[in-house]
This record gives structure tokens, sequence and C-alpha cells, in this order.
């Protein structure tokens, strides 16, 4: 791999780079196999653009006489503009720049290049695990255990070597029990409600098919879950037609009469193309800078994006209900599981654990319902809402996600322990960061191109001394109890801080955000001491 | 010590109680015990007499699953009592009502209440001479309702004694503040005859020939809020008299003008009798005064009614010679003079007698700001009742929120005021006027000053902005709100104060650190616009104002206010004295205020709501605790800080260890 052979024009002066926020200015560019760098060569106020190349989501070149333009529309919803002396170094940068951009392979990324001065790769990578959270659970230890049938992902290749399952099924009987999932995504704890002792488990869709296959083992595991309790309740992530429609492909769902204990709930959560559609839609909207504003909100409901929060939060709500208030277990998964069922079963806990909205409990939620659950990060943020390229398996099921999130926190500014900015950061690092936390599509993809070993963990460096004060809540008071949103429309908001991070008013929010942080930091320091 | 007071409590959840009533639940695991000390420190007002008690609580975790929301219960205005024990109930429904000083029962009666968001609800309500009270009698279904009379805008019949069906004969309320008020009575005997009428009467007071209430409650407060706007005072903060403005006492007795206030600002070099010839040539002889100028600059907001050029196209010299006299003031070029309406509403003002500048203004450029009139206003906001209450529009929210056009109404009158804001503060004076000047140009104007002017987004200057643009001016409260008369559908009411509050409220969402008071002061604002309790909004000028004796035999709404400011204040405020905001007055920025507008409903309602009041309060006490701990490190220093000297100019943010509550220091020029 070189990216030397990809770079025909590696520095270029007199550029002129225009960005959101900022004056335009001349300089130096320059292009390397990682990032665009352009300094400023005003004297006295010198600056600096440094960009990774992987955050660029599309570039439009046009050339004018002897000199271009590329507008350049990153994965973070920034738009920048260049205008360059000369066609043929425009040509040229523009080349290297959708090149090296959409490199695919994940050891020819920047993490593996990444080498901060002040700390080495040695540091502890990652934050939980199912292990951890097994070992921290003694509760769990009873009716639970840790199993490593996926030590060597031979039985589900998404899944981490060690998953939590229930103590009367045998390595065996889950293998079995794979077989009949899709993707191997057999049921596994992903959370155990102290209160109560129930649990939300989840999976991917079971393969009867057209013929309606059963599987003892899948159905002994379900009924192992709720042993002592009634019944428990099965939280479909799809139209009931949509779960019909699957039997024809071999998937299907938990029938009535083989599952006679569980209780099926069909809830929509759109995910893929029509949710990659809808954000597309939406950042149009907001990027549209025409003079005729007065169909915004218009435009801001046929993007859908508001629909998808509502109906994502709605079902989460209803699965920490059935936990909660009425207390059963849940099963939820949807056909693959790795996408709108991670995603419920992540809002539910932020809706009933206090434990998962401090700092460090969402980071680690994060980590073991996203990272370690298998969300193809690579494949599903290959893309933004910018690319022209054939979409393909592009989604945003972790931005809807942290949207969510930013609502409850919104509705509930007392209960997160974490900031604004945290989510902010979280999304721009999904798509393009220098470290190895979101890179490839499963654990096993991981430990194959030695990410653990070889990158950066951005949790841990979100925790360090310096960088947490920014991603802490100055409100932020712990509450025991459950915080249900409200999910009527009028409840829910545009996130502004996102799509419309680069206008001049969201970033004086920000600033004042920040202001009014460290406002606090400093009585605190001074009044209690 | 120190280690002692940091020392954890092990995690358990308290209640903390008042005199046995709850106030709030702590959870002691992350609340250190000098915080919670703090807190309590910061509350003493509230805690001052009683026995306090902290109670280990446990709650058992509901079972009802009906929908997958829940709802929270908060300290709105009606409250769904959550813990009301059958006992107290039995005892008697009513008796805990507190009333005013001055407030008298007048009935009480068995009714059905049709909650829209609970259905038929049984239960007692309670007329007094200020308010509407109704408590369910079913403990299971705790609803409660505490209306202000002032609030109803209509009360109506319901169904005949023939109806059929249940629930289907009783009376139809609806308010002015964004929600209908519904109650079924027994059908036999007239039972609603007294009802009716009790209320017809005491909700429409003036109709009647009564007084209003704020001029029977014998509330008493420690600080008399009349006393919070002197126009002179004003005027002399901002700098005035001066070499190039006069104050003129012209009409000291309403005859320049009836609905102006006793005292006005003026070009210098105007003499008593071109105020008088201008005066004739303005709509209701309000003359272009100063409202407002640049400290710097000198530059000036004039604000005035639209001239009366007439189909003719009538000229009047003494006018134009007025006009380029403020325009003289500060050496400015142009003036510029602000049209609120749109274009052709101020063509077809001509017909009518009234009309625009023309280009025999030389010097003078006319901006129209296309603001739509009253009517429009009103219209909009039914439109937008309609979509959220009782039920709120669900399928397609956004779209039926935009075509209300509520919130581009609010876009209109915010960038109107941003380039009233940058004209000046770009050192040009300008002169705002609509067709009266009590509507659009007092909204222009006063967000124009609070834009430019930090003293205005204190808690105390807001009143004063107030006080000055809106209740001086001769903005007409009476006839725009209809404060105890029963016409309805009166053709004058609209909702332009509303509507500045909600320009108001989106600039504190905008900027939260650059204003001293917070949400619930616009809140209480707008509650108290309707309640009649208190004289501030009282009838439509200054003149009618001294005719009724408003000063001297009602309170102020200010005296409530002044008298809890802890109430109102934001803790992250930052005095940034020489800061001109700019607000966005993009759609893309503009928000629906939520918590005002459908603050009726139980399931939108901000969630957490007190909570987070409560947590605000605590951060003021623990930013007082600082300011005090600082203040001592700086005394204790050797050589005093030249900061904490007389000196004049107001702290900046930019002085890490400015105090933020420190108040405004005035400059006084002598008169």
């Amino acid at each position: 791999m070189e990216f030397s052979e990809h770079i025909k024009t590696a520095n270029l002066e007199d550029v002129v780079l225009r960005q959101p926020l900022h004056p335009p200015s001349r300089g130096t560019l320059c292009i390397t196999g990682h990032h665009l760098l352009f300094s400023d060569r005003e004297e006295g106020c010198s600056r600096q653009v440094l960009l990774l190349l992987k955050n660029i989501d599309a570039i439009e070149k046009s050339t004018s006489g002897s000199s271009g333009t590329i507008t350049i529309k990153c994965k973070d919803l920034r738009v920048l503009q260049l205008d360059i002396p000369g066609m043929e170094q425009c040509l040229n940068i523009a080349y290297s720049i959708e090149t090296l951009s959409c490199l695919d392979c994940a050891t020819e990324m920047y993490p593996f290049f990444y080498r901060p001065s002040d700390f080495g790769l040695q540091e502890q990578w990652g934050l939980s695990s199912p292990e951890k959270y097994y070992s921290q659970m003694k509760e769990l230890h009873d009716k639970w255990r840790l199993s490593t049938v996926n030590r060597d992902y031979s039985v589900c290749p998404s899944y981490p070597p060690a998953v939590i399952v229930p103590k009367s099924i045998n390595d065996d009987s889950l293998k079995k029990v794979a077989k009949f999932r899709q993707g191997g995504r057999f049921p596994v704890i992903c959370y155990y409600h102290r209160k109560n002792g129930m649990v939300i488990m989840r999976s991917s869709q079971p393969l009867p098919g057209a013929n309606r296959k059963r599987c003892k083992e899948d159905e002994d595991l379900l009924q192992a879950v709720i042993h002592d309790s009634d019944k428990g309740y099965i939280i479909d992530t799809r139209s009931s037609q949509q779960a019909m429609q699957a039997l024809m492909t071999g998937g299907g769902f938990e029938s009535k009469s083989c599952y006679s204990r569980w209780k099926r709930l069909h809830r929509q959560i759109e995910r893929g193309k029509a949710l990659q559609e809808s954000l597309i839609k939406l950042v149009e909207a907001c990027g549209d800078e025409s003079h005729n504003m007065d169909r915004w909100l218009s435009k801001l409901e046929n993007s859908k994006w508001l629909s998808h929060v509502q109906a994502a939060l709605s079902t989460a709500g209803l699965l920490a209900e059935c936990v909660e208030r009425d207390g059963h277990s849940v099963l939820v998964h949807g056909s693959k599981g790795t996408d709108a069922t991670l995603l419920i079963s992540t809002l539910a806990q932020l809706i009933m654990d206090p434990c998962c909205r401090s700092l460090e409990g969402f980071l680690a939620l994060l980590e073991r319902e996203w990272v370690q659950a298998g969300h193809p990060f690579m494949q599903r943020c290959a893309h933004s809402a910018f690319s022209h390229a054939r979409p393909q398996q592009e989604s945003p099921v972790f931005l809807l996600l942290l949207d969510c999130v930013w609502q409850l926190w919104r509705q509930f500014p007392l209960a997160m322990g974490f900031s604004e900015a945290l989510l902010l950061r979280l999304a721009t690092e999904a798509y393009a960061s220098n470290f190895g936390t979101f890179l490839c599509n499963s654990h096993q993809e991981r430990w194959a191109q030695g990410v653990i070993k070889k990158t950066h963990c951005l949790f841990q460096t979100l925790l360090r001394p310096g960088e947490r004060d920014q991603y802490c809540n100055p409100l932020y008071e712990s509450t025991e109890l459950a915080i249900w949103p409200s999910v009527h429309p009028q409840s829910l908001q545009l996130w502004r801080g996102f799509f419309l991070r680069w206008t001049q008013q969201t970033h004086h929010l920000a600033e004042t955000q920040e202001k009014m942080r460290d406002m606090v930091i400093k009585w605190e320091k001074l009044a209690l001491s | 010590m120190e280690a002692h007071h940091r020392t954890a409590i092990p995690s358990i959840q308290l209640e903390l109680r008042f005199d046995n009533q709850p106030i709030r639940t702590l959870t002691v695991q992350h609340v250190t015990w000098s915080k919670f000390l703090l807190w309590l420190e910061g509350n003493r007002s509230t805690f001052s007499h009683g026995r306090i008690a902290l109670c280990g609580l446990w709650k058992p975790p509901p079972r009802a699953m009906a929908s997958p929301v829940s709802v929270y219960n908060s300290n709105a205005l009606d409250t769904h009592i959550s813990s009301t024990s059958r006992e107290s109930l039995k005892m008697e429904l009513l008796s805990d009502v507190s009333l005013l000083p001055g407030e008298e029962r007048i009935m009480d009666k068995d009714v059905m209440y049709m909650c829209p968001y609970n259905g038929a609800v049984k239960g007692k309500v309670l007329i007094t001479n200020y308010r509407l009270y109704f408590k369910s009698s079913d403990a299971d279904v705790a609803v409660m309702l505490d209306v202000p009379l002032g609030a109803i805008s209509r009360v109506e019949k319901m169904g005949g004694a023939s109806s059929r069906g249940e629930n289907s004969y009783g009376l139809d309320i609806t308010c002015k503040d964004m929600r209908n008020l519904r109650f079924a009575l027994k059908q036999e005997g007239h039972s609603r005859r007294d009802i009716f009428e009790l209320l017809f009467r005491h909700a429409f007071p003036l109709s009647h020939g009564q007084p209003l209430f704020a001029y029977v409650t014998q509330e008493k407060y420690e600080e008399n809020g009349w006393n919070i706007y002197k126009p002179i005072e004003e005027f002399r903060r901002q700098g005035l008299p001066n070499n190039k403005w006069r104050i003129t006492f012209i009409n000291k007795n309403y005859e320049l003008c009836d609905t102006y206030p006793t005292v006005l600002a003026v070009p210098y070099k105007s003499k008593e009798e071109d105020l008088r010839r201008v005066a004739a040539f303005r709509s209701r002889a309000r003359i272009p005064v100063l409202s407002w100028i640049h400290r710097e600059n000198q530059a000036v907001i004039v604000r005035c009614s639209q001239p009366l050029v007439g189909m003719s196209g009538k000229r009047n010299k003494d006018d134009e010679r007025y006009l380029d006299l403020i325009r003289e003031a500060n050496d400015t070029t142009k003036l510029t003079i602000y049209d609120a309406r749109p274009n052709v509403n101020a063509v077809a003002n001509k017909a009518t007698g009234g009309g625009y500048e023309g280009d025999e203004y030389q010097n003078a450029e006319l901006v129209f700001l296309d603001i739509q009139n009253i009517h429009v206003m009103r219209e909009s906001l039914k439109k937008l009742k309609d979509i959220v209450y009782p039920n709120v529009e669900e399928s397609h929210w956004l779209s039926s929120l935009e075509s209300t056009h509520w919130l581009e109404h609010v876009k209109l009158v915010l960038s109107g005021a941003i380039q009233v804001a940058d004209k000046v503060s770009g050192g040009n004076s300008v002169v705002v006027h609509c067709s009266d000047g009590w509507d659009r140009t007092a909204q222009l104007t006063s967000l124009a000053m609070l834009m430019l002017d930090s003293h205005f987004r204190t808690l105390r200057g807001f009143q004063v902005l107030i006080e000055k643009e809106w209740i001086s001016f001769g903005h007409k409260f009476g006839s725009r709100i209809g404060h105890g008369d029963k016409n309805h559908a009166d053709q004058d009411r609209s909702p332009i104060f509303i509507q500045f509050i909600d320009c108001v409220w989106q600039m504190t969402k905008q900027f939260p650190t650059a204003f001293e008071f917070n949400e619930r002061l616009l809140l209480t604002i707008l509650d108290h616009l309707y309640s009649c309790r208190f004289g501030t909004f009282l009838y439509n000028c200054e003149s009618a104002r001294d005719q009724h004796e408003l000063r001297s035999k009602t309170v102020s709404l200010w005296s409530l206010v002044n008298s809890k400011m802890e109430n109102y204040l934001n803790p992250f405020y930052t005095p940034e004295s020489g800061r001109v905001l700019y607000p966005v007055a993009s759609m893309r920025h503009l928000e629906l205020w939520v918590t005002y507008y459908i603050r009726w409903n139980p399931r939108i309602r901000q969630q957490q709501q007190s909570p987070v009041e409560q947590r605000y309060k605590e951060l003021l006490a623990l930013r007082d605790e600082y300011l005090k701990k600082l203040e001592e490190l700086q005394l204790s220093d050797s050589s005093p800080s030249p900061r904490l000297a007389n000196s004049p100019a107001p702290n900046s943010s930019t002085s890490p260890s400015s105090p933020p509550s420190q108040q405004y220091t005035h400059l006084h020029t002598p008169l």
C-alpha cells in the first residue's frame, strides 16, 4: 500500500480555502496519505486546517480558465471550498482526495498510523465487555452463565467471544440455536434489571422459513428465560407484514403456537436504505441556503427523520415499560439483529438504568451494545449524506441512536452525566476517526486486523482527565427513576447541534454551553472548598 | 473538616419534608452533605418557618401499563395532584384552597369536569371573585384546576334542558391562555343558571359595572413594584438630556397626545410649538419621540405613528423639518424610517387618511418590514390553538405548525428588530412606526433595545423595558386583552404582547447566558397579563391609568416578582455590557414555545420541570456562595482590588473573576 502513488501533487501554494464560520484564507494545501492539510500563510495569525480524508463524503470540481474549484462535503456535514490555481493541479488534488478518501481496507486507515506523543499503545483498550458486565452483576450468577461457545467466532461471526446465556442451556444447544437464527445471532442477555430481575435479550430473526421449521433448543432457550414469571414479550422491530414476508425468504418470527408464553409486539423501525434516504433529505433541507425558507417545516417533515426518532424512542419506551412496569423479560430482534435491535435495546437501557447515564456508563453501554455486539460500523458509516457513490450498506443507524439520546438528554437535562459535546464527538468519530474503536464490522474482524494492539481506544481517551471535563454535564444529578421520554412530535426537536452544526448560531450556542459548564466547575471548586 | 464534609453518605433515597409536606426527593449518592446544606441555605426563605424533616423513601413500582409514555407531574398552574389521601378529601374537598387577601368565596358546586385528557372527572368547583378552582373528588383521578377569572374570554351554555346524552348539559368556557374548559352539570332544576350568571358577572366585571379584582385585592409585598420605572431616571441612565436631546413636559396633562406618557425626549432644537404642529400631522398625535440613545455613537431609536398623508398626498414642512432634526442630532447622513407594515398596507392606509413618508423627506430612506397587522396575528394564534388544544396534531405536526404561520410572524418581528438594532449600532438614527405606533412599533423598539442595551436584559431592566415601551407608550393592553370585558369577539383583541414575549423567549434560547431572568418570569408575566390580579397591564394608556388611580389602588406585578427574585433568576447570567445580541431570525433556529403554548397537555409538558427549576436554584445558591468566598478572598488580600472600588463600568465577562450577579451601576448625568 503506497499512498504516494495516488498523490501526484502533494503541495500547492496560493490556494484559497472557504469554510463555514471563518473568512476565506489563502495558504498552502498539502495532501498526505490520510490528511488534507491547509496552512494559512498570513503573518501573525497562522491557522491550520487538518482534515481526515476519511471524513470526506463527496467532492465536486469545477474548472474555469486556468483555475479550478473543489467543493468538499464532509461526513460531519461541513462543506469546504478550495480555489486552486492551475487546472491540472486541481484535477490532481481532486483525484487524490477521491481515491484516498475511499480506501476500504481497515489496516490502511489512519488509526493504524495515529501515534500521539503523550501516550503509548500499551494503554488499556476498551471499557466493557460481556465478561466484565457478568462479573460486575453478581445477581446474574444464579440463573445465567457466561458462555465461550463463540471463542473462535465459528458459531456467530458477528458476536464477541463471550456472551451471557441462561444457565440451563449448554453450549451444544447454543450451537443448534445459532443455526436457527440469522447470522448465528442466538438470543443473549444484554441487560439485567436489578429492581425485578427481568432481562433484555437480543438476537436476530429465527429461521422457520416457508415450511415453518421449528427448533426445540431455541424454544427451550426462551422458555429458560421466563421460568419463574408467567410470560415474556418479543419486540419485533419489523411490521407484522414484513415479518410474514420474511418467511418466504427463509426468515420469520416466533409463532404463537411454538412460543406460547411469549407475546409478540411488532413495531416497525425504519433502517437501511429508507433511513439513509431520510438523512439525505434532511441534510439537503438543512443545507438549503436559498432565500425561500418559508417551507422549512414542511421540508423537515418530509424528510421523516423525526418520525424515525419518534418510532425508535416510543419502541424503546414500550420495551422499558414491559420490563420496568410490567415486570416481564423481553427479547428484541428485527431481521439481522445488528441495527434496529441494538438501537432499541440501548435506548431502553438508558431509560431504565441510571448506571448507563453516567459518562462512563454510557460509553460502556455503547461499547457493549454497538461495538462488541457487532454493529457493522464500517459498512454503515462508509458514506454519509452527500455521497454520489452507489449506496451499498450505508445507513445512519448509529446517528439515529445519538439523535434519540440527544432527545432524552434534552427532555431530562439533569439525568445524563454527559454533554451534547460528547454526542457530537461520537457522531464525528463514527465516520472518521484517529481511533480504532469504530473500525471494522465485528469483534472478529477487529481481532483479525489487530485493532486492539495497533490502534488507540476512543473511549479510554474520552475519559482521560484533560478530555473528560469537556464531556460532563454540569447539571447532572443522578436519579434512580426511569426517565420516560415524551414522544409526541411536539416534544421532539431537530438536533440543531448536529444538523445545523456549521452555522454561526449553533457554533455560538456550543461555546455558550462550554462557558456554562466551566462556570459550574469554577463555582464548585471554590464554594465547596 | 474538609474531609469530613466530603464524606459521602451511603446511597439512599431521602425525602425532604417541610411541615410534613414532601418538598423533594434526594438521592444521597452523588450529593455530598455540604452540597445539600448549601441548597438548604439557598432556599432559606422557603423554609424559614416550620420543621424540616428527612425521611427515607420507598416507592412501590407502579404496575399500570397503559401507553408507552408516562406522564410526569409538574408544578404548573393546574396540577394533577399525585398524592391526595382519601381522608382529606372526605373532610372537605375545598377547605385547603388558599385564597388571596381580599379574595372571597362566591359559590361552590358539584360538577363534572370534562377533562380532555382524563375524561369526565367528578368534583367540586369553587368560584371566588378571583378564580375558578376545581378539584376532583375521586382520588384516583386527581385533577385540579386553578384558573384566574381574568383568563376567561367566553362563557357559554352547552346543551339544553332536553339535550340527550350523558354530560351534554353544562358550561363551555373559552380561555385566553390557550385552553378551554367544559363542565357538565345535572340536567334537572336549571342547575347551571346560578353558576353561569355568577361566573359571567365575575369573569367580566367591567361589563357589569364592577371593579376588576386588582382593585379588590389586599395583597402586600415587601417591595413596591410601581417604583421600578421612573422615566427621568431611565433617561438619565441613557445619558439624557444632553446638548442634542431635551426632556419636555409638554404632555404633562396629556394635552398633546392622550396616549403618550407625560415625560418625552425630543430634539434639543425643536420648540414646543413645533411639537404641536407635528402632532397635527401624526396619527393620534403620536409624534416622533426618543426611545433609546446609543451611548457611544449617539444614534437614536425614535418612535411615532404614521404621518397623515392621505389620498391627496399632503405634506407637512414641520414634520419634515422635525425628522431632519433627529437626523442632525448625531450627524447621520441618512435617517432610516422603518415602517413595520407591508408596503401594500401602508398604501391602503392612505385611503383612511394615513400613509407613509414619501420622497419629500430628504435625507431619509423608508424601509417596510412586512409585519402583518393585529387581525392576522390573532387569526394565526387561533390556528395554533386549534392544533395544540385539547389534542395535539400528531400525524402532520410540522406542516400544520407551518400553516399557522405563527413562527413566520415571530421571525418577521425578530428580523425587523434586528435591522433596527443593526442600523443603530452602526451609528445611524432610526424612526420606527406602523399605523398607530402602539403594536408593531412597540415590538420593534423594545426588541431592538433588548438587543442593544444589556441593562434591559437584567431582571429589573426588563421590567423597565416593559413599563416604558409597552405600558407608558400606550400599547392598548385593555383592548388587546379585553380585561373584564364580555365582548369576546372584539376585533381589537390581539396577542401582540404575547408575540413579543415569544420573541424574547426565542432570544433567551439563543443566548442562554445573556439574560438575568429565566423562563419562569416570562410565564409569570403572561399569566398575569390576563389574571387582573395586578394593575400592571390594565388600561390602554397612562391617562386612563391616572384617571382610575391605578398606581395608588392596585398592586404592581413587579411587587410580586421583586419580592421573590430568586424564583426568576438565571444562574448562568453573565453581564456583558457592550454586547449587542443578534439572534438568528431564521426558521431553522426558531422553535415553538412548547412550555407555554402546549403547557396544559400533561403528555407534552416539559419533562421534569420542577427538578430542573430546583437544580437551577441550587446553582444560584452555589454561585452566591462562590461570590461570597471570592469577596472574602479579595478582602483578605492586602492591596484592595481596584475593581471593588466604585468603578462605574459594569463588569464584562472577559475578566474571569467578575461576579455575574453584580447590578448595573448607573451613570448619573445631571439634568
